[in-house]
């Protein structure tokens, strides 16, 4: 195509009703890095027999009756160990950040009953991974239930 | 120049005789494409009748570069319904320009738009210079005269750019072809995805991958940074990556969760949550001297913040009032107002970018449902039917809004135009996908 002719087209085109829209583009694509991350490192746990887990209701944070009997069974044992980690978890129902503040207000609330009950704060590691780490995948009630919980480990 | 045009009729004219085999030989090969993509969109209901266009074949001698262009031109104006393509087999013409096109050809048709053009290849740079024209049917005028240079390796890039300028000369609204979409790609256990890809699904790229969950990712506003949060180091904490070099930069982290990252528009802050006082608050992270000031500081959760057009404001979710609700900080006198009296759980809010409107989770019987709500007025509508809806994001020209949402087993995404009237959804075909975030408009 003759750069003039387009030109005589355009001016007729104008003439006719209005103007065409003239636009150009120079394109060129972006680059995309790509990087990898590892996995977090964790020490050997020490292995005390007990139920690793302590369970909570829908939205809330409150110790129930079974969640404090399994915690007072981790008191001697928790006086005994170097650190103890203790990380919140969620089921997947509501949004993944405010799940992620609930998970972090239940595992405190394990950490306050273990402050209570005389272990230092200091070695006391509080995590949370809201909704993101379900320990049973599905939308079920018995599957929220069994996510709804904190995980204790003691090093 | 004028021997090469003679070439080109030549051959087009060898050509139109072969189309149908080579239209047989491009199919195949976007089949083979999407085989290969994670990703495909499903429309589910277009516009009401769409406006008809035809996307005439680009003139030019290698028909694969012209199939190329034109077949993701038509992709993309027909990805969401809201235009009919006219298929090539129903075309009675193959204009390239103004000079050789013809009004009345395409009335019999009843079609309202026409695109055309021819393609040369500028010798010392080996870049493909693609003329193009829209013709008004109904009018008789020629909308648009185009020009899009580029090399072979952006052509793609380059069909997106000529049908973002098609569709803004038509609808008067900005194009999103260009556009990207970010999100969380699980496929397996113990593996975490960030990724990107086309608005169609196409090009999937992972920037950055962990055995650790990742969440929360947000686009600068240049398009050229990502901010996310990472646990790679056994708690959560604030990523902000470049794109290009992959660089990485983690926000100081304190004890307790760092999370929630957005950027302010003219990406001079991060608003996040932090809870190293104790409980969860809002935090700006000054990313200039990289100081921290504090936003909210209330005994409750206070999370999801999101910025508001203009800068001057938040939107964040608290349980203040003892359920989850949305409430607008100023950042100027710092006052907090609420903004969601309806329900017991109103969450996860971002703001349109014209400013007027929010869009957020809320809870409806049971079930979470993406909903929007104009600021200022009372009640809410809610957009979306299925159960398990969170984590909405607005497309930078307002028109739609895409979110994560979950069947029996998997999660996905899925969209919806705001006038209702087209819904997509994008299943991933390994593992669960989540936490999708529109791109701003990229260059």
């Amino acid at each position: 195509m003759e750069p003039i002719s387009i030109f005589l087209i355009s001016i007729l085109a104008c003439l006719g009703s209005g103007c065409a829209n003239d636009v150009a583009d120079d394109v060129s694509a972006s680059s995309y890095a790509s990087v990898s991350g590892q996995s977090a490192q964790m020490g050997p746990k020490m292995d005390v027999n007990l139920p690793d887990k302590v369970y909570f209701e829908f939205d809330n944070f409150d110790l129930g009756d079974d969640a404090m009997d399994t915690l007072e069974q981790y008191i001697r044992f928790a006086k005994r160990a170097k650190a103890i980690r203790l990380e919140g978890h969620c089921d997947e129902r509501g949004t993944r950040e405010y799940n992620l503040a609930l998970g972090e207000k239940r595992a405190q609330s394990v950490k306050e009953f273990l402050i209570v009950n005389g272990i230092s704060s200091s070695k006391i590691d509080v995590v949370s991974y809201g909704e993101e780490r379900p320990d049973r995948l599905g939308s079920s009630e018995s599957a929220y239930k069994a996510n709804r919980r904190v995980e204790i480990s003691l090093y | 120049m004028i021997s090469r045009k003679i070439l080109e009729n030549l051959t087009y004219n060898f050509l139109q005789i072969d189309m149908s085999l080579k239209l047989f030989f491009i199919s195949i090969f976007l089949f083979s494409l999407s085989i290969f993509s994670n990703i495909t969109i499903e429309i589910s209901r277009g516009t009401e009748e769409p406006p008809r266009i035809a996307v005439v074949p680009f003139l030019y001698d290698d028909q694969s570069i012209s199939n190329l262009l034109t077949n993701q031109i038509s992709d993309n104006l027909s990805l969401f319904g809201e235009f009919e393509i006219i298929a090539n087999s129903d075309l009675i013409a193959f204009p390239s320009s103004p000079e050789d096109f013809f009004y009345n050809d395409w009335k019999i048709l009843d079609i309202d738009y026409v695109v055309a053009g021819f393609i040369s290849l500028e010798e010392d740079t080996s870049k493909y210079i693609v003329n193009y024209f829209l013709f008004d049917i109904r009018q008789g005028r020629n909308l648009l005269n185009g020009t899009a240079r580029s090399s072979a390796d952006s052509l793609v890039l380059s069909s997106h750019k000529m049908s973002n300028r098609i569709y803004k000369q038509i609808t008067g609204v900005d194009g999103i072809f260009t556009t990207k979409l970010m999100y969380i790609l699980n496929p397996e256990k113990d593996k975490y995805q960030l990724n990107i890809c086309d608005i169609n699904g196409d090009n999937e790229i992972t920037l950055f991958d962990s055995p650790e969950p990742i969440m929360s990712p947000d686009w600068s506003p240049d398009g050229e940074k990502i901010s996310y949060v990472s646990f790679e180091n056994g708690n959560s904490e604030i990523f902000i990556q470049d794109l290009s070099s992959g660089k990485r930069n983690s926000l100081r982290r304190y004890p307790g969760i760092n999370s929630a990252p957005v950027w302010s528009p003219n990406g001079n802050y991060l608003a996040f949550v932090s809870s190293r006082s104790g409980n969860p608050d809002v935090y700006l992270f000054d990313l200039k001297t990289e100081k921290i000031s504090r936003i909210t500081a209330h005994y409750g959760i206070d999370t999801e913040p999101s910025f508001s057009a203009n800068g001057r404001k938040l939107l964040f979710t608290s349980n203040r009032s003892g359920t989850p609700q949305l409430y607008e900080v100023s950042l100027i006198t710092r006052k907090i107002s609420r903004i969601t009296f309806d329900g017991n759980y109103n969450a996860r809010g971002r703001y349109f970018p014209d400013g007027k409107n929010i869009v957020f989770v809320h809870r409806s019987e049971g079930k979470f449902h993406i909903s929007i709500k104009r600021l200022g007025k009372s009640g809410l509508k809610m957009l979306t039917e299925t159960t398990l809806d969170e984590s909405p994001s607005v497309s930078p020209n307002n028109n739609f809004i895409i979110y994560a949402t979950k069947d029996a087993e998997n999660g996905y995404l899925a969209g919806i135009s705001l006038d209702g009237l087209a819904k997509f959804k994008i299943p991933s075909k390994i593992g669960a996908i989540r936490e999708p975030v529109w791109s701003p408009f990229l260059n």
